[in-house]
């Protein structure tokens, strides 16, 4: 897995899946899903600039409630190329990762601003900031392999044997 | 081993397993609804199996829009229907009612077995002994096809229950006083085992109410174990039952909360009872027995979701429909009703909405800066004839 680097956008703790993406915006084709991304969010100032690389940078308890895999869709179909986080809700996180899309557990919200570039090792774990090394623990081999795979189906495809 | 250890090891065919343990279990039932389903089924056709594990342990459930809000909702009810013929598999598309209680109605599975939905409410058949895991569609959509799911061991944390609870307090009132405990993710990736003599007085439509919001204090597994206590849990917390009062999730977070009698007095604009966490019969049974002869506060909007056909039709032979409309309530078909505002009772910033749903997020409901209380219905009820939060004499 490559190292990531891109610019930062800063969040607070306990984002919701509905604030990732409101409920309304649900059965709404595969395709649109990213129009909607972060549309929830209570902040009126908040903007996603949808720019490949963008690193989304949150405290505790990211993606809690729902088990909708639409709310980490929006933000890869919004060019979000990782997101770090003090802490993840279980079911998103894993979400994250079914759909090939790395998160990164990090002590970092309190140490890195909005627009900052950082590049994050995964393997690793570290995020090389502005203000220095922030380390944390790398990514298990389990989440790395489905990572490399692209997510959970090529990586059942494989397992299963499936060639065409 | 603690009780969800045993149940795992089994599950994975193994005679022990430690927390933080990667297992492959076996799965014995497989779900999913109209928001989570067609995202499966286009992973499930990517994955190019040509059959589901078992046809007889997978079902489809259209409960979140239903009947279709939008033309693209109906669309997806169309994904399901597709996929239900081309694979055998039984489709709910009549608005039978919320998943989580067709499970218990229809698909029940035996004690410690493992059930994979699609929604992160899935924890409601730990009140009936069995561990629910929620996922993703993705993952789902691998369960379908291989009958298994990969998950870790996680620590135990034990509530062990003793003491009666006062008449006015009930299932909803001790999650929430959970949430107050423990906050939104103490209990990300660990397990929520509640044991003790106190659980023999919860009934099990009670447990399924507390295990259905275990998700919302971050837990992967939330049971009902039995009055004895187990010795082998990551951390054990004694409550007395009798000493809790109702409690209420403030704006916006379900482990927000405090004691009803804090927020007493706050005007309230509507009211909604039902969904997965409190829509069964016990919960209308509590809107009945308040609403009986009284008209609701004409300032509230009431509205009133049974989880499930076969709740309706029992609340139908009771005579308490009757009751509930005579009192000027709305009782909307069985299903996910307004809880995820898609559909069927949205707020706007001037609302204030006491619910027995699940979750108070920013626009949840519809306006992001409409304000939500979740609380028991018992409370909620009071709510809607008083049109102030009120604590409630039961």
């Amino acid at each position: 897995m490559e190292k990531i680097k891109g610019k930062v956008i800063i969040l607070g703790d306990d984002v919701d899946t509905d604030q990732i993406l409101p409920g309304y915006a649900m059965s709404e084709p595969y395709e649109e899903i990213g129009k909607y991304a972060m549309a929830g969010l209570p902040t009126e100032d908040f903007k996603l600039n949808r720019e490949p690389g963008c690193i989304l940078v949150a405290g505790r308890n990211f993606g809690c409630g729902s088990s909708r895999e639409q709310a980490p869709i929006a933000l890869k179909q919004a060019q979000v190329a990782l997101v770090v986080a003090q802490g993840f809700a279980r079911i998103f996180r894993r979400n994250c990762i079914n759909i090939g899309m790395p998160v990164f557990a990090a002590d970092a919200v309190k140490k890195l601003h909005t627009g900052e570039i950082i590049e994050v090792d995964l393997e690793k774990g570290t995020i090389t900031a502005p203000c220095g090394v922030i380390e944390s623990a790398p990514l298990s081999e389990s989440v790395l392999k489905t990572l490399e795979y692209g997510g959970l189906i090529p990586r059942v495809r494989a397992e299963l044997g499936i060639t065409e | 081993m603690n009780l969800i250890e045993k149940y795992l090891a089994k599950a994975a065919g193994k005679d022990h397993v430690a927390p933080g343990q990667d297992l492959t279990c076996k799965v014995s039932f497989v779900a999913a609804h109209d928001v989570t389903a067609p995202i499966a089924i286009r992973m499930f056709r990517e994955i190019g199996v040509k059959k589901v594990f078992d046809p007889s342990r997978v079902a489809l459930i259209v409960d979140h829009v239903y009947p279709a809000s939008t033309e693209k909702a109906r669309a997806n009810v169309w994904a399901m229907d597709d996929f239900s013929k081309e694979f055998g598999v039984p489709l709910y598309q009549r608005g039978e009612g919320v998943i989580h209680q067709l499970m218990y109605e229809k698909h029940k599975q035996n004690p410690g077995d493992i059930v994979c939905i699609a929604d992160s409410h899935t924890g409601t058949c730990g009140g009936y002994g069995q561990i629910g895991i929620g996922v993703g569609s993705t993952e789902l959509a691998a369960a379908m096809a291989t009958g298994t799911l990969d998950l870790e061991v996680p620590q135990v944390v034990q509530i062990y229950l003793t003491g009666k609870r006062p008449s006015n307090v009930f299932g909803k009132d001790l999650i929430l006083y959970l949430g107050s405990k423990f906050g939104s993710d103490y209990l990300v990736d660990r397990g929520l085992l509640l044991t003790g003599p106190g659980i023999e007085d919860l009934s099990i439509a009670e447990r399924m109410t507390v295990c259905n919001m275990g998700i919302e204090i971050g837990s992967m597994i939330t049971i009902f174990g039995t009055a004895e206590k187990e010795t082998d849990c990551f951390e054990t917390y004694e409550i007395d039952l009798s000493a809790l009062e109702p409690q209420i999730a403030c704006p916006f977070s379900p482990a927000n909360v405090v004691p009803v009698r804090e927020k007493a007095g706050i005007k309230v604009t509507q009211v909604v009872v039902g969904s997965c966490t409190n829509g069964r019969l016990n919960d209308m049974e509590q809107v009945a027995k308040a609403f009986r002869g009284k008209k609701v506060n004409p300032d509230v909007n009431v509205l009133i979701v049974p989880a499930s056909r076969e709740i309706l039709d029992q609340m139908e032979e009771r005579g308490w429909t009757k009751i509930i409309r005579d009192a000027g309530a709305t009782i909307l078909n069985p299903g996910c009703g307004s809880c995820f505002g898609a559909h069927e009772g949205l707020i706007t910033p001037r609302d204030v909405c006491v619910s027995t749903t699940n979750r108070n997020f920013p626009g949840r409901m519809g306006s992001k800066v409409g304000q939500i209380y979740l609380a028991s219905p018992a409370t909620a009820a009071a709510a809607a004839l008083t049109g102030v939060i009120t604590v409630p004499e039961v």
